[in-house]
């Protein structure tokens, strides 16, 4: 198992050192100068002095080699670059508002789990019948409903027509708990209600594939109670894949949230790589992407180790 | 070979019907600017927001443009986006997957590293930052989406190639001098196809949805072409004047991508079938709570059997209908009395011995008539065909014991085995852990196994099929059952580990001291007389001839039953060199819908016209115990 672990962490490590590569070529796949093509706007060609003056700050006149090397060694001393629109540097933004995004996708997998999973217990019980028809009639349109049109339907109903919440924006935890818990309530429903669906297709499908294995009747056959059957022998074997689902899902939330925190004003990380994109600061698209590509990659790895962690077939 | 194969035979009725709505919308998309010919990007400024006329059906938007021609081109936008970005992935990474899949080495390398890097980064993610780079536009958008999904593609291509090639076809086909290349489109493609299809259909959908997010964000599609996520987002800023404007492009969205995954959905059903939300059969008026008896203890029988089973009839549903899988069973067990009941696959003779304990899958079988009556160590009798969850549950595991035929399955792989056995403990025994589990180490020895304080520690899948059998027969031991029904519990086992199993149960009800009955189903007349006091042989879900084992072996009289015993391959027998292996000619009947007389019928060497009119009784041979359903008894 240790050789295992290893074996995969180390891939895992190789792949963002690759990603790394990556988007530091990027910069250099758009056909022309990057400089020019960073400080123009709307058509406007930038001045020589100004692309001159880049060139030098993003230490672009260096040979291609030196300026890769360069850019590992900053990303070991946790250096980002800075910001071209602020002269901040470009890690400690990411670190103020990575924990927004996580929290709101933290919120939303919990409510999608507490949804999705009972759901999805109950439609593979009763597979075939009305119930099962419904949720998973439901589940379909959960699935081709997108996130925004949700996140934007939302705010219509609650916050303009009831007046029930307010339509967005952020308050920190530590200045009043309540206010930002409410503001939390809405962009966490939004991207759950996707969420849970897949996570109700995942746990019906698995659900469905182990009543009726063996073990279950062996289980029944033992004169164990209808409940602890459900409980530890079928559900608890349906928690692999599910737990897998749900990690791929929290990954590729990472970058979907950024529609979320764009709806409803969260000033997450992604709602951050927008403006950034917007503004054409590289550094800051640079730094995010970077970011959040090392995690994806990271929480794909834990989800590897978690399902290695609930079968002992996998584990030996 | 080269047609696309639906594993159901035909292209099912969902599929059609989706793939009919998608048609329409895509015939919308193409053909909808040619009759509703109003130009989408004509700015009206006295129609600002105006309400639905005749010249504009939907109304109009913020710059007063037509509304209904915004939808009808965003919507060609959409689809051609997603078709053409789901196309370019879908043709790419099946190529990159089958030339990775197929040739190997260095091209598998390349293929899976690639997808992995794409694989990488958040879908969203990647689309932004490459939109940053090239700016937004509609050959970014596309070309951004088909790289995103390639990787999917190449690896479900990779996989089903890995598979494929391994069969025996292509290995035949490259013997026969195939190219490489002919081999890989001509040989492969039509089984990948399918997976490739679903997926097709799912990447569509999703594109849909990425155009419009990104869109929505305003870096996807560029004003003033129209776009359902660029009308969704200005609409957002004018949703307090003019919710209605949310409404149009949000439900023609919505009502899109709704169809594709549907027949995403209906195609996903027709390649792997089992978790299909239809066309499972029901009976028709199951059982339900009010029929079922509270647990009233009977008068106990005369004879005082430890299990009776009395004129069971069990039902099936099946896709053509209910099906009668065990009629008018009897059969009975004294106490430290160990019955066989034999019979082929088909033979009603599992069915029988799930229903002693109420372990038939509720939602197909039903017990349909009879009763099945158990006598308890304390002398109280319940009637588990009618018995409610409550009552099964107390007799499960403590009265009833079971042992199933696939040691392998029967055990829960994610527990470890020491567990397994205090559970079953705990549930029955009035006992605490520690005490459970020196009960469960005790056991593990009882039953022969090396080292039982390692096996508990250990997981099912660390120990061998007859060790697994061992650590059931532990289990099923573990409560003092009065009753244990092992179901095959050879059958998956080697020759030499059956013996050590069937003498591990004749010595453990030898043990008990006349305490525990055993019912002990098989297909192997063969091992019966090693084990059984008395048999039961059932054919076609009736039993056919029952009695005293010694008997029914000397003296078998039914036809079935003596067709069986010459079955039994003998070493050593008077004239072995020329004796061939006897077989029965024909197969069980299916169903006995439609047959009157005697189910077998069709494959007796002695039928008569009377046969096929009635079914045979079970009448007595000699004395109450040996019994034949057969006219003609006394002439075999």
């Amino acid at each position: 198992m240790g050789a295992y672990i290893f074996r995969r962490t180390l891939s895992a490590v190789a792949l963002v050192l690759v990603v790394c590569s990556i988007v530091f070529l990027a910069l250099y796949a758009v056909p022309g100068d990057p400089a020019v093509i960073l400080l123009s706007t709307g058509g406007v060609t930038p001045p020589q002095s100004a692309v001159d003056a880049l060139r030098v700050e993003l230490g672009l006149d260096k040979p291609l080699l030196l300026q890769y090397f360069s850019f590992l060694a900053d990303l070991l001393r946790g250096d980002l670059g800075t910001s071209f629109s602020d002269k901040s540097p470009v890690i400690e933004t990411i670190l103020a508002r990575l924990p927004r995004t996580l929290e709101l996708i933290g919120a939303a997998t919990v409510i999608a789990l507490l949804i999705g999973m009972p759901l999805g217990i109950a439609a593979a019980r009763h597979q075939g019948e009305r119930v099962d028809r419904l949720f998973a009639l439901m589940a379909s349109f959960a699935l081709s409903t997108p996130v925004f049109v949700i996140g934007t339907v939302f705010i219509l109903v609650f916050s303009k027509m009831l007046n029930l919440v307010p339509a967005g924006g952020f308050v920190p935890f530590s200045q009043a708990p309540m206010q930002h818990l409410l503001l939390l309530l809405m962009p966490s429903l939004a991207i759950a209600v996707g969420f849970a669906a897949v996570v109700f297709r995942m746990t019906r499908a698995t659900v469905i594939g182990v009543l009726t294995r063996d073990w279950v009747r062996t289980a029944r056959a033992k004169g164990l109670s209808e409940r602890r059957v459900l409980r530890r022998h079928i559900v608890r074997n349906a928690l692999g894949p599910v737990a897998t689902v749900v990690g791929l899902q929290m990954g590729s939330l990472l970058g979907g949230s950024v529609l979320v925190e764009y709806v409803f004003n969260w000033p997450g990380l992604s709602g951050f790589l927008v403006t950034a994109i917007e503004n054409r600061d590289y550094p800051e698209v640079r730094g995010t992407v970077l970011v959040v590509a090392a995690l994806f990659i990271f929480l794909n790895l834990l989800v590897d180790l978690l399902y290695m962690l609930l079968d002992p077939r996998v584990r030996h | 070979m080269s047609r696309l194969r639906f594993p159901s035979g035909s292209i099912s009725r969902p599929i059609v019907f989706n793939l009919t709505l998608l048609g329409l919308l895509i015939a919308i998309a193409l053909f909808g600017p040619m009759i509703w010919r109003v130009d989408p990007t004509s700015i009206s400024i006295t129609g600002r927001f105006a309400a639905p006329s005749q010249a504009h059906p939907l109304g109009q938007d913020e710059f007063g443009r037509d509304v209904l021609s915004r939808l009808i081109h965003g919507g060609r936008i959409s689809l051609s986006v997603a078709f053409a970005a789901a196309a370019i992935a879908a043709v790419g990474g099946s190529i990159a997957g089958l030339v990775g899949g197929y040739l190997g080495r260095f091209w598998e390398f390349a293929t899976l590293r690639l997808a992995d890097v794409v694989l990488a980064f958040p879908p969203i993610l990647l689309a932004l930052l490459v939109a940053s780079l090239f700016g937004p536009s509609v050959v970014t958008l596309i070309s951004v989406l088909s790289v995103l999904y390639m990787p999917d593609f190449a690896r479900i291509a990779y996989g089903e190639t890995l598979s494929v090639k391994r069969m025996e076809y292509v290995e035949a086909m490259q013997a026969l001098g195939a190219g490489t290349l002919r081999i890989l489109f001509r040989t492969l493609f039509p089984n990948i196809a399918g997976p490739l299809l679903v997926q097709f259909s799912l990447t569509v959908s999703h594109a849909i949805i990425v155009e419009a997010g990104l869109s929505f964000l305003g870096l996807g599609i560029v004003p003033p072409t129209p776009s359902w996520g660029l009308m969704i987002r200005t609409a957002r800023s004018f949703m307090e004047v003019n919710p209605i404007g949310l409404l149009w492009p949000s439900l023609c969205l919505v009502l899109t991508i709704f169809v594709v995954n549907r027949l995403c959905d209906s195609l996903q059903e027709a390649f792997d079938p089992r978790s299909s939300t239809r066309g499972i059969p029901f009976l028709i008026g199951r059982r339900r709570s009010s029929e079922t008896t509270a647990p009233v203890p009977l008068v106990p029988a005369e004879e005082k059997a430890r299990l009776a089973v009395e004129n069971l009839r069990v039902q099936f549903a099946t896709r053509s209908g209910t099906t009668t899988a065990v009629h008018d069973v009897s059969i009975d067990i004294k106490p430290g009395e160990i019955l066989a009941l034999v019979g082929e696959s088909g033979s009603g003779k599992s069915v029988t011995s799930l229903s002693i304990n109420g372990l038939l899958p509720a939602k197909i079988a039903r017990i349909d008539n009879g009763r099945i009556l158990i006598t308890t160590r304390n002398g109280e009798v319940f009637d588990t065909a009618h018995a409610d969850h409550k009552t099964l549950r107390r007799l499960r595991g403590s009265e009833v014991a079971t042992v199933f035929q696939e040691p392998m399955t029967s055990l829960n792989p994610v527990y470890r085995i020491g567990d397994q056995i205090v559970e079953a403990i705990l549930a029955n025994r009035d006992v605490g852990r520690e005490e459970a589990g020196k009960i469960a180490l005790s056991m593990l020895q009882k039953v022969g196994m090396s080292d039982p304080q390692r096996r508990l520690k250990q997981f099912p899948h660390e120990l061998s099929g007859g060790m697994r059998q061992r650590a059931l027969i532990a289990q099923a031991l573990s409560c003092d059952p009065s009753l244990l029904i092992a179901d095959e519990p050879t059958t998956a086992l080697d020759v030499t580990i059956q013996a050590e199993i069937l003498q591990l149960i004749k010595s453990l009800q030898e043990e008990s001291c006349g305490r525990m009955s055993v019912l002990f189903v098989t297909h192997n007349l063969g091992i019966v007389a090693q084990i059984a006091d008395r048999v039961a042989v059932m054919y076609a879900g009736r039993v056919v001839e029952t009695g005293p084992t010694g008997q029914i072996f000397a003296h078998p009289r039914h036809p079935y039953t003596r067709r069986l015993l010459e079955c039994i391959p003998r070493l050593g027998e008077a004239g072995g060199e020329g004796r061939r292996l006897v077989t029965i000619p024909g197969t069980v009947p299916s169903s006995l819908n439609g047959i009157p007389g005697c189910a077998f019928a069709e494959r007796c060497d002695m039928v008569q016209a009377s046969c096929h009119e009635a079914v045979p009784p079970l009448v007595e041979v000699t004395s109450g115990l040996h019994k034949s359903r057969c006219f003609f008894w006394q002439s075999i």
